[in-house]
């Protein structure tokens, strides 16, 4: 059988390079995934999809002998190159990790120490998987650092973990994984956490990988797009067992089973095509958009003109947002795009009065409401026109108060202090996020992520807001909670004319809410417009290669060339 | 004695151990380096002084406020009040009591603690015989405290929820209800009175006889020891076990690195924290303990001249053996700041 | 506090501590001899029926000693913690709300207090102000206040930078009223656990101290006077220090037991 692999043709070789075969794991008090099989030629790259708790770490942990202490394999076997994986010592693993397999994950600066330079961990893997000795593993690991894409290798050598962009680390652990020549490379959710162009920059160096070193991939992502741009086989888990199995793009194309066409459907809420003619909005479950004229009617709800804030003091200070104008009209839902380090939050708190600005004025309702502090500033955050939903629900209750008192507290903060009127609203206010009113009993911990999720929103909802500023409130949500959460905000702003602003990294998961994008870029706004408009034409450089970074399922994202060209673009608009 | 009990709130949440350290700058953003460490150099004196000066002053006013004064000791009943009030301009009490404080302090820097005021001996005459005993006993328990704190809590750590973990845990809470003198007896009647071994009094420098040194020291300091092991073991315990779950020790087993490695050069370096904090509060009551152990096995050390001079109503000694003690506590806890930046720099910034 | 009931070394260990509590409270009510009395004829002897643990060496009813002993012993232990509370549960509480001059001040002021050699300055105080068991706790509670400030001032800390906090900031809170809404939950249940483990601390250091001779007014009786006398007739009386040193043992490890059953999360394991 021929498979074909980017631009190179690989023939099989008779034993597969992994061959999984009925594999059960769990404890004594039961399984967690069973009935596990697939099999990986050399060269080949398999996509493995489904949600969180769907077993597909846990079966990439199995083959990497790495599984938690509580979990074990309990039937089935694991082949690498015919010789059984199951049940191996300690002492037999070392010869393979790393020199055979090897693994890349999420939160890449969470699996370096903290406390050794990042350079010295890499030079570290050498010494013992190679048994380089000290200044071979040096220059390897510089030469390492610069092939993986990192430019001034040696300065990076000595940096700490916490120095480093989520993107340079990522790099920094495929470094580590491929150092000693392993056959195959699993990637855990490598690319979740990242931002949409880091993402595409880091699937290139792992094709590039794949291609020319002939590295097989397990590659597992909640992200079917990515799975469709990176793989030639597709997995698809669901509660710990393969519900469908075969080539990706038929997978993808024509799902058989209801569980992968679901998923499909929770995908992306709009597809970009690469060619501008073809690009279009699906839209899933969104509102129509707004006639332009019913918002200009009644004066829009807030206005930034100017915007200019700088944080830190002194000689550390430095400029977060410039120059930046925004509008949001009455009922209007606006998503700002902008990556890490764009000024995105900063925005939110400029709004709300938390950063000061430099320059530049606020508008809410026709009164200036950036200069507001102390007596003033707290009467008008009581009125509770506008609020704010923080990034990360789980820290932003209190983790030791039932979640009815937390959504009461900006009523009891109001003044209202009758305990049984509070909790009436707090009951209505949680069935009209989608919840059961008796949740209001439960502590945040006893919540799943999505769940967390609507009790913010309704802690928010609760004080009756015009405008809600939503800080990333999907992202770390699984797609499932994701469409829930976007068509409960959609009909938040269709029900009851709530204005929002929807500051996210992902333009593909907020546009098909946003009735207008602007996109953020090293602290200015560089476009704005409508959505659509936006998606189709889009005119700076920087949209250009947010959209063209992004994975789509038909295509995969631009491709490296095309990317290269529009990054060059953006530099010289840089310079302008 | 445990004076800091097992809770580990306040100690793994505040900053690090006396004197709390200054950020250190990462490598990256030291340009001029030698400007850097040297304002660090800077911000650490600034806190270790004020530190000084406080402690050195609270000890002062205590002499201040008791109203005793070396006439009395000295004269006797037959005393004049001229020869009081000369006994007492003699020593400089006659001077308001800042002025006072300052030229005591003034004295510490060139190293004179003063005088006693029964024999008018310098004090550092008196506190330097004396050193040598409740160092001997005090260093070999921090040692053995150091050593067998580590081993236990590496292996408790290791073998979590196992035997050996139950064992060690339950032994060291048992353990550490103890009061240093309670064992101090306890060791006395089994190694002294019923098995004959050890001796129970007295001191010999370990010039003289090693030996006797040995046998004389054992119990005095495995006694002050137990309190330090079993609390350095459970602190130690409880920060590898939370290091040991972290995701770097996955990435460094998939990585092939060895056991031995991880825990040693990754794992104990993050996960000693904690504990290395807990050590260095860990030594004022180290040395406190000392005075009861002296008294217990007869020995002439610091912590016996302390409490007979202090019922005997001889201030500067008392003040001066504090004063030695608070530079010590101070000097081994700028050590153990220094080694927690090494070993962590990431806690370094702020 | 339900959870507390789960665990059985929490049990046992406020068994023991009720039985010591009674100990205290009823101490000289209960005792069968009357712990100063001087019975000439019978020096040093053993236990015997009408002396539970013999006598001492002026003739003296060991266990009723050590019965009447207990109000002595626990009370100092108390009356330190109750001045360790005072002083320093407040400034640690004040000192991440104050600003950075009061929250230098203060943890200087702390450390300072920290490295004083903890016996040694708790003697000298004792000697140099008046021999009295007074004079003696006042000395420990002062000592112990850094405990204190160190746990409501991590506390307060962990509250004053949550992400709750600054919601309900935005919400119109005043910071005064969130911090005391949702700071006291926090900054309990440390301090209950403090103040179990400094209980337990402050009474061996009260029994090293009346062992040591410091203020102890005898002829009372205290745990660590009774050690200390019985460490003196060892020859004749082999048995002597284990009484005592049990009493003074039992109750340390049950308030520390107590102390580690709050702390830990109902659920996990020690």
């Amino acid at each position: 059988m021929i498979v074909q692999e980017g631009a190179r043709v690989i023939t099989s070789s008779a034993i597969p390079l992994l061959a999984v075969e009925d594999l059960r794991i769990g404890s004594p008090a039961g399984s967690i995934v069973q009935g596990v099989s697939f099999s990986l030629r050399r060269g080949e790259s398999l996509g493995i999809v489904g949600e969180s708790g769907s077993g597909k770490s846990l079966t990439c942990r199995a083959i990497l002998g790495a599984l938690p202490p509580a979990l074990r394999v309990m039937g089935g076997s694991i082949r690498y190159k015919g010789a059984e994986l199951v049940g191996l010592d300690r002492r037999s693993w070392m010869p393979l990790r790393s020199k055979s397999i090897s693994a890349i994950f999420q939160d890449p600066g969470s699996y370096l120490n903290p406390s050794i330079p990042v350079g010295r961990q890499l030079a570290e893997a050498l010494r013992v998987t190679l048994r380089l000795p000290r200044t071979e593993a040096y220059r390897r690991s510089l030469d390492l650092f610069r092939k993986m894409g990192l430019r001034d290798e040696e300065a990076i050598y000595r940096q700490y973990p916490y120095q480093l962009s989520g993107g340079m680390l990522q790099r920094v652990l495929i470094a580590i994984a491929v150092c000693a020549g392993p056959e195959l490379l699993i990637a855990d959710e490598a690319t979740t956490a990242l931002d949409v162009t880091v993402q595409a920059e880091v699937l290139d160096l792992l094709a590039e990988l794949r291609n020319e070193q002939g590295l097989s991939l397990i590659l597992v992502s909640h992200d079917l797009a990515v799975v469709a741009q990176m793989c030639s086989q597709i997995l698809v888990f669901r509660h710990g067992v393969i519900v469908e199995a075969g080539p990706a793009q038929p997978v993808l194309n024509d799902p058989q089973h209801d569980y992968t066409r679901s998923l499909l459907r929770n995908h992306a809420q709009f597809v970009i095509d690469r060619v501008p003619a073809r690009r279009r909005i699906t839209d899933h479950a969104t509102k129509p958009p707004s006639s332009p004229g019913v918002a200009n009617l009644a004066g829009p709800l807030l206005r930034l003109r100017g915007v200019d804030v700088t944080l830190g003091a002194g000689r550390e200070s430095r400029p977060v947002l410039q120059s930046v104008d925004l509008t949001v009209g009455q009922g209007e839902t606006v998503a700002v795009i902008g990556e890490t380090g764009s000024g995105k939050t900063t925005l939110l708190r400029a709004i709300l009065g938390v950063a000061p600005l430099q320059q530049g004025s606020i508008f809410f309702d026709g009164a200036e409401i950036a200069g507001l502090r102390g007596r003033p500033l707290r009467e008008f955050r009581r009125t509770g026109r506008i609020q704010y939903v923080f990034q990360d629900p789980l820290q932003s209750l209190d983790p030791d108060l039932p979640v009815g008192r937390s959504i009461a507290e900006g009523l009891f903060i109001r003044g209202n202090t009758d305990l049984a009127s509070n909790m009436a609203r707090v009951e209505a206010v949680l069935a009209a996020v989608g919840l059961d009113p008796m949740l209001r009993e439960r502590l945040p911990r006893e919540l799943s992520g999505g769940q967390r999720q609507r009790v913010v929103i309704a802690r928010a909802l609760i004080l009756d807001p015009a405008l809600l500023l939503l800080d990333e409130p999907v992202s770390s949500l699984d797609a499932a909670s994701r469409t829930q959460i976007l068509q409960l905000l959609s009909s938040l702003s269709r029900e009851r004319g709530i204005a929002q602003i929807l500051i996210s990294h992902d333009l593909g998961s907020v546009a098909g809410l946003a009735d207008r994008v602007a996109v953020l870029y090293r602290g200015r706004i560089v476009e704005s417009g409508a959505t659509s408009d936006l998606l189709q034409h889009p005119r700076h450089a920087y949209t250009r290669l947010l959209i063209g970074s992004a994975p789509t399922l038909a295509d995969g994202a631009a491709d490296k060339l095309e990317r290269y060209k529009l990054r060059a673009a953006l530099a010289v608009a840089d310079k302008i | 004695m445990s004076m800091n009990p097992p809770a580990t709130l306040a100690i793994s949440h505040i900053a690090a151990a006396i004197p709390s350290a200054p950020a250190i700058p990462s490598a990256s953003e030291q340009k001029g380096s030698v400007r850097v460490v040297l304002g660090w150099l800077l911000s650490t004196l600034a806190i270790i002084l004020p530190v000084f000066l406080l402690s050195t002053l609270v000890t002062f006013l205590l002499g201040a406020a008791s109203g005793l004064n070396p006439a009395a000791g000295m004269a006797g009943d037959s005393a004049t009040p001229q020869l009081i009030a000369q006994i007492n301009a003699d020593f400089g009490l006659d001077q308001p009591v800042l002025r006072q404080y300052f030229t005591w302090i003034g004295g510490i820097f060139q190293g004179d603690l003063g005088r006693s005021w029964f024999n008018r001996v310098p004090v550092t005459e008196l506190i330097g015989q004396r050193l040598a005993v409740s160092a001997s006993v005090a260093g070999v328990a921090l040692l053995l405290g150091i050593v067998f704190g580590t081993a236990f809590g590496i292996i408790a750590a290791l073998t979590q929820g196992r035997w050996p973990d139950r064992a060690i845990t339950g032994v060291a809470s048992i353990v550490s209800s103890l009061p240093p003198f309670v064992i101090a007896i306890l060791l006395i009647m089994l190694f002294s009175l019923w098995l004959r071994w050890l001796p129970s009094a007295g001191y010999v420098s370990p010039a003289v006889n090693f030996r006797l040194w040995l046998a004389l020291i054992a119990m005095p300091s495995i006694a002050l020891s137990v309190d330090v092991i079993a609390d350095i073991a459970r602190q130690l315990r409880t920060g590898l076990v939370a290091t040991l779950s972290e995701n770097y020790v996955t990435g460094a087993i998939v990585r092939g690195l060895s056991w031995r490695r991880i825990i040693f050069v990754h794992v104990l370096r993050n996960g000693a924290g904690p504990a290395l904090t807990l050590l260095g509060m860990k030594i004022p009551t180290l040395i406190g303990g000392a005075v009861v152990t002296e008294t217990v096995f007869t020995m002439p050390g610091l912590g016996m001249l302390s409490a007979d001079s202090a019922l005997r109503g001889d201030v500067p000694i008392v003040q001066g053996a504090l004063v030695v003690c608070i530079v010590f506590v101070l000097t081994v806890n700028l050590f153990i700041n220094i080694l927690q930046g090494t070993l962590q720099p990431a806690s370094r910034r702020r | 506090m339900s959870a507390l009931y789960r665990r059985p070394s929490a049990r046992f260990a406020l068994v023991v501590l009720a039985g010591v509590g009674f100990l205290a409270a009823f101490g000289p009510l209960i005792a069968p001899q009357d712990p100063l009395a001087q019975h000439m004829g019978e020096l040093l002897r053993g236990p015997s029926p009408r002396h539970w643990l013999g006598t001492d060496q002026l003739g003296r009813d060991v266990f009723s000693r050590l019965v009447a002993g207990s109000t002595i012993s626990v009370l100092a232990a108390l009356q330190s913690v109750l001045i360790g509370l005072t002083l320093g549960v407040l400034p640690g509480l004040l000192s991440v709300f104050l600003g950075r001059a009061f929250e230098w001040l203060s943890l200087r002021l702390i450390d300072a207090l920290i490295t004083l050699p903890f016996l040694v300055f708790a003697i000298a105080m004792t000697a140099l102000l008046g021999n009295g068991l007074v004079q003696a706790m006042f000395a420990v509670g002062l000592l112990i206040t850094p405990a204190f400030y160190r746990v409501s001032r991590a506390a307060a800390l962990s509250v004053a930078n949550a992400p709750y906090v600054e919601a309900a900031r935005l919400m119109g809170a005043t910071s005064f009223a969130v911090i005391a809404w949702h700071a006291w939950r926090k900054v309990l249940p440390a301090l209950a656990v403090t103040t179990a483990a400094m209980t337990g601390a402050c009474l061996a250091i009260v029994a090293s101290l009346t062992f040591l001779g410091i203020g102890v007014v005898p002829p009372a009786p205290t745990w660590g006077g009774e050690l200390a006398s019985e460490l003196k007739t060892l020859y004749d009386r082999p048995f002597g220090p284990v009484a005592p040193a049990f009493l003074i043992i039992a109750t340390v490890w049950a308030l520390n037991a107590l102390a580690d059953a709050m702390r830990d999360p109902p659920g996990v394991k020690p």
